[in-house]
Parts: C-alpha cells; sequence; structure tokens
C-alpha cells in the first residue's frame, strides 16, 4: 500500500477527490506522467520512477494508414530484429534470450512499434538494439522470401479465418475509404506482392525510421540514462525521410463516408455495426461523449456472473451463441464506434435489431440517469487504464508525441469524460442515427440482414 | 562443399602469385568447362542443403542463366560437341556467382553452430 502523500505525488486530480477510496496501485507501479524531452532530434517519453525492469518501445508513424503500397507495414513490423548489418537475427535472439529481455513488433492502422522488456541494468543494450533495427536492419530478399512472405501469408488466413477481423477491416474500409480504411494486412486475393520487394521495404524503412517520424517511449526507466543513450546511439539516424516512390503516404485528413459491405464466408458470422466515433484524447476531434456511449452500449460485461448494466448486455442476454462489445478505435484524427456482433447467424441477425434499439432509446433520452453514471464511470475507468496499462499506453503516447500533441495527461482525460452529460450523450445518439453508418456483415448471408432492415441509414 | 585449397596461401605471397597466375590460368582453361559455356561455379555439386539453399537465394535472372548453361553442355555434352569459340565463356565472364551466397550460408550454419555451443562467463 501507498503512503497517503505518495499517491498524491503521482496521482492524477481526478483520483485525488476519492481519497476514501482504496489505493490499489502496488508499489512497483510506475508514475503516470511522461517526462518528455527531445535527445538528437528523436523525441523521446519516460514514465519513472525507474525500477528493476524497465520498457522502451520505437514508436514510427508508418501503419497501414501511411503505406505507400499494400503489404509495407506488415513487412516492416516483420523486417523489425532481422539481419543488421552488424548482428544476424539468430544473434539478436541469442543475445536477449541471455539477458533475459524480450522483444516484439506489432503494427496498427496509424504506426508499426516495437516493443523491448528488459532488466534495467541493460537499458543500454536494448537503446543500441532499436537504434540498429531502426538503421541498419539489411533487408535482404531471402529474408522476404524465406521468412516474411511466409508470415505474411500465414497472417492472412488467420484473418481470413477470423470473421470478426474481417468485419472489422471492412467497416473501416467503407467508413474511411483511403487512409484509415486500409486493411491491416493485405488480403491473400490481394496483387500485394508486384509491388512488394525488399529493396522497396528498405527504401520505405529509411522514411519510416526517420527522426521526425518516429518517437521512443519507455517506462520504469531513469530518464537521464535514457536520454543519454539515445543521444549516442540513435545520432546516425537520418534526420528526415528521402522523397521518392516508396516514402510515406501525405498526411490526408481522414473523413467519414459510410456504407454498407457484406462478404460471405464459412468462417464465422459477425456483424460491425460502425458511426463516426472519438478521435484520441488531446486531438481536435476528440468527443468524450463517444466513449461514454460506447460504454453506454457495452456488451460484454466487466464484472463476473452477471450480464452487466449495459444497454446491449441486458438486450442480449438471452442469447448464449452471441458475444457482443462495443469499441471506440481511436485515431489521431478520427475515431471509429464500432458494435460488433459474432456468433450465430440467426442471433447476430436479432441482436443487430436490439443494436439500433438501444441507439433509438439513447436518443429518444429514456436512459436512466444512474446508468450514464455508470457508463461514465466505466469510460473514465477504460480511458485511464488504457493509458496506465503498458500495452496500450505506450502506442498512444508515442502516436501523440510524433502527431505534435502532448502525451496523455491523465487529469486531463478523467475531467473531460466527467463532464460529459446526459443530454451530450442523447445528442450524440440522435445524430449517429441521422447520419450515416458504416455496416460490415461477415459470414452466412442469406440471414444476416441488410442495413436498411435494421433500420440504419447507409 | 569446399576442398583444401591452397589458394590464400598464394594469394598472400605476391611473388608466388605472380608465378602462379599463368599457370592457373592455363590450368582453368585446358578443364574445358568453359568450352561448354559454363562457369566455375556451375560446376559446384548441388546435393547438399547449403547449395541447395543458396540456388534459392539467386536472383530469378541468375538462376535462369544458369539453368540455360547447364543445359547447353548437356546438349554439348550428349552430342560430343564443342560450342563455337564466340560462344565459349570468356575467362572476364568466368566470375563467382553462387559462392558468396554459399559462403553466407556456412557462415550463418557456423555461426547457429558457434551459439549452441556457448559458454557464458557472466562478469562478476
Amino acid at each position: 500500500m501507498l503512503s497517503r502523500s505518495a499517491i498524491s505525488r503521482n496521482a492524477p486530480r481526478a483520483l485525488q477527490s476519492a481519497a476514501s477510496r482504496r489505493g490499489m496501485a502496488s508499489a512497483a507501479t510506475p508514475g503516470l506522467q511522461y517526462d518528455v524531452s527531445e535527445s538528437s532530434g528523436v523525441k523521446v517519453a519516460n514514465r519513472e520512477p525507474a525500477g528493476v525492469t524497465g520498457t522502451l518501445a520505437l514508436v514510427a508513424k508508418a501503419g497501414t494508414r501511411y503505406q505507400p503500397f499494400p503489404g509495407f507495414s506488415d513487412a516492416l513490423e516483420l523486417f523489425a530484429f532481422q539481419s543488421t548489418l552488424k548482428r544476424s537475427a539468430l544473434r539478436i535472439t541469442r543475445e536477449v534470450e541471455l539477458l533475459g529481455g524480450e522483444f516484439s513488433s506489432t503494427h496498427s492502422r496509424e504506426n508499426v512499434v516495437l516493443k523491448t522488456k528488459f532488466l534495467a541494468n541493460d537499458l543500454p543494450y536494448f537503446v543500441e538494439l532499436l537504434a540498429e533495427v531502426a538503421s541498419q536492419t539489411k533487408y535482404p530478399s531471402y529474408e522476404l522470401n524465406e521468412i516474411i512472405a511466409k508470415l505474411l501469408k500465414l497472417r492472412q488466413v488467420a484473418i481470413a479465418n477470423d470473421s470478426e477481423a474481417v468485419a472489422v477491416d471492412a467497416a473501416h474500409g467503407v467508413a474511411f475509404h483511403q487512409g484509415l480504411g486500409e486493411t491491416i494486412t493485405p488480403s491473400a486475393h490481394a496483387p500485394y506482392e508486384k509491388t512488394l520487394s525488399a529493396e522497396a521495404v528498405a527504401e520505405f524503412a529509411k522514411n519510416a525510421y526517420a527522426k521526425s517520424n518516429i518517437a521512443l517511449v519507455g517506462s520504469g526507466i531513469s530518464s537521464a540514462e535514457l536520454s543519454k543513450w539515445v543521444g549516442d546511439f540513435f545520432k546516425d539516424l537520418p534526420s528526415a525521410g528521402t522523397s521518392g516512390q516508396y516514402q510515406l503516404k501525405s498526411n490526408s485528413p481522414s473523413n467519414y463516408h459510410g456504407g454498407e459491405q457484406r462478404i460471405s464466408t464459412k468462417a464465422g458470422n459477425s456483424v460491425v455495426i460502425a458511426f463516426p466515433g472519438t478521435s484520441a484524447f488531446g486531438t481536435s476531434a476528440y468527443k468524450p461523449a463517444a466513449s461514454v456511449l460506447a460504454a453506454l452500449l457495452g456488451g460484454e460485461s466487466s464484472i463476473k456472473w452477471t450480464p452487466g448494466f449495459s444497454l446491449l448486455g441486458q438486450a442480449t442476454q438471452g442469447f448464449n451463441q452471441l458475444r457482443v462489445s462495443t469499441k471506440n478505435y481511436a485515431y489521431s484524427d478520427a475515431g471509429l464506434l464500432t458494435v460488433t456482433l459474432s456468433g450465430k447467424a440467426n442471433q447476430v441477425a436479432s441482436a443487430g435489431k436490439s443494436v439500433v434499439e438501444a441507439l433509438n432509446k439513447a436518443a429518444a433520452g429514456e436512459i436512466p440517469a444512474d446508468e450514464i453514471k455508470k457508463a461514465t464511470a466505466l469510460a473514465k475507468f477504460q480511458a485511464l487504464e488504457s493509458a496506465q496499462t503498458l500495452a496500450t499506453g505506450l502506442e498512444a503516447t508515442g502516436s501523440a508525441l510524433i502527431n505534435g500533441s502532448k502525451p496523455y495527461q491523465i487529469g486531463e482525460v478523467a475531467q473531460s469524460v466527467d463532464s460529459v452529460t446526459e443530454a451530450q450523450v442523447k445528442d450524440l445518439a440522435k445524430s449517429l442515427l441521422s447520419g450515416k453508418a458504416s455496416v460490415a456483415s461477415v459470414g452466412d448471408l442469406s440471414q444476416i440482414p441488410y442495413a436498411s432492415d435494421l433500420g440504419l441509414t447507409v | 562443399m569446399s576442398a583444401p585449397s591452397l589458394t590464400n596461401f598464394v594469394v598472400k605471397r605476391p611473388w608466388l602469385k605472380r608465378w602462379m597466375t599463368p599457370i592457373a590460368n592455363w590450368y582453368t582453361d585446358a578443364a574445358g568447362y568453359r568450352r561448354l559455356g559454363l562457369k566455375a561455379d556451375d560446376l559446384i555439386p548441388e546435393e547438399s542443403d547449403t547449395v541447395q539453399t543458396a540456388l534459392k537465394r539467386l536472383p530469378p535472372k541468375e538462376a535462369y542463366d544458369r539453368i540455360f548453361r547447364i543445359r547447353r553442355a548437356f546438349q554439348c555434352s550428349i552430342s560430343h560437341t564443342l560450342l563455337p569459340p564466340e560462344e565459349h565463356v570468356k575467362p572476364h565472364e568466368d566470375v563467382e556467382y553462387l559462392s558468396p551466397i554459399i559462403r553466407e550460408i556456412e557462415k550463418e550454419n557456423a555461426e547457429r553452430a558457434d551459439l549452441d555451443n556457448l559458454v557464458v562467463n557472466r562478469k562478476k
């Protein structure tokens, strides 16, 4: 248990009012505020205090939204920690194993994230490793053919067999068309191999890992040491990308379009009903009401043995072969509020109607005030938790740094969610219903209704 | 795949290299593979994992040319003929195209073996 003074030093204002609540943070939890600095031209954010283990991530603004041709973000992600000019991939793996560390890479629609976790003493090794991956990866064509292309094919199979992933991808496609609408991994039917070559990825990597395009986000590391080592190892990185065929796609603002897409597959049944949501915190299109509405619609219970208070959780109680969840996908300049239904085709079909009914109820203002209060509390928890949890917080912070806004300011997030009123939620639900929805239906199309049958305009 | 070789010994001694080069050139030419339109690297036995991997790593154009040379040499062999002199492989065309890849793969394999037998001495 932390002492009172320890809480008040790090905790945001939102939590100060709840002094009577139990402090659940363990002594090892790092603080919530990031120290932001710049070291040899690279933006660095770090969360102290330094602990026994640390996490360091390199966030590059090179997700599918910015890739010049399909598959480039995937390839860049998979090429991370492969052979460099100094060391082979095998040596990197064995060395990290000996140090007891961990590395992984992922990509999202906006970012490619290289993440390392390690014992605090090994910080210099891992800063050097990240710098080496960013600036000195070899990108030989045989690695593309022998490793990357095969992994990409497996990934395509995995996504094609996950109806929910296909539906979320399709919903993004109809909602945003280009940019954010790009598929997260090119489908097996797409002719992506035409443009994907090792030389092209190498060229793309130079742009993706340019100093102006990356941010380093650490947690549990000493800020002074981090900026010292970053200054040493990252100074050789080019400060800006080159121009050419394989440069990053320009940052054109996302527009919401809406529409419907139906894809038949044997891999399961999913329907994604999506509306314009809120962008990430700190950006211009941030609307806290959307996150409250997402929590209100809900579907998944956060508490055991109960369907939960959420409207969809209540409405779909009788369905035993259905999974419902509501999520707001927040990006740097737009967001997508999605309700995902997956399970048996007939249950997905009837649950689709419940979604529209629930929205109608919210738009008519028939939701009791205490439910909105519960939803506000849940939305606040989710926002704060995603900032605190490393898995989501690192990328969000890095993305905020690259896009020029401030890193997550915990106190302000809590305040803005708290300030959402019932009327705001009602107005938002109304505007969603009157505007265009994006509906993606995947699975047994003979049983899944069209959007117009559900009462949505597309 | 490599046989014992004196090459390094010779190359390190310029005087010896000066002596040996004409003899080596004569010997290589006398071996006759160039008259069948082959390069030295075409003669490397394919029946090993290392060479198989190396062949897969060849750029498409190189792989195509290699098969072309081998098939042409095969035809020559069957018909007991040599290529016309203008189609012989010239000494300056007889360069290593496969051996660098083989050496790289051998290095990778050696590194893996080394790492598998690693003894770690931690700093006290």
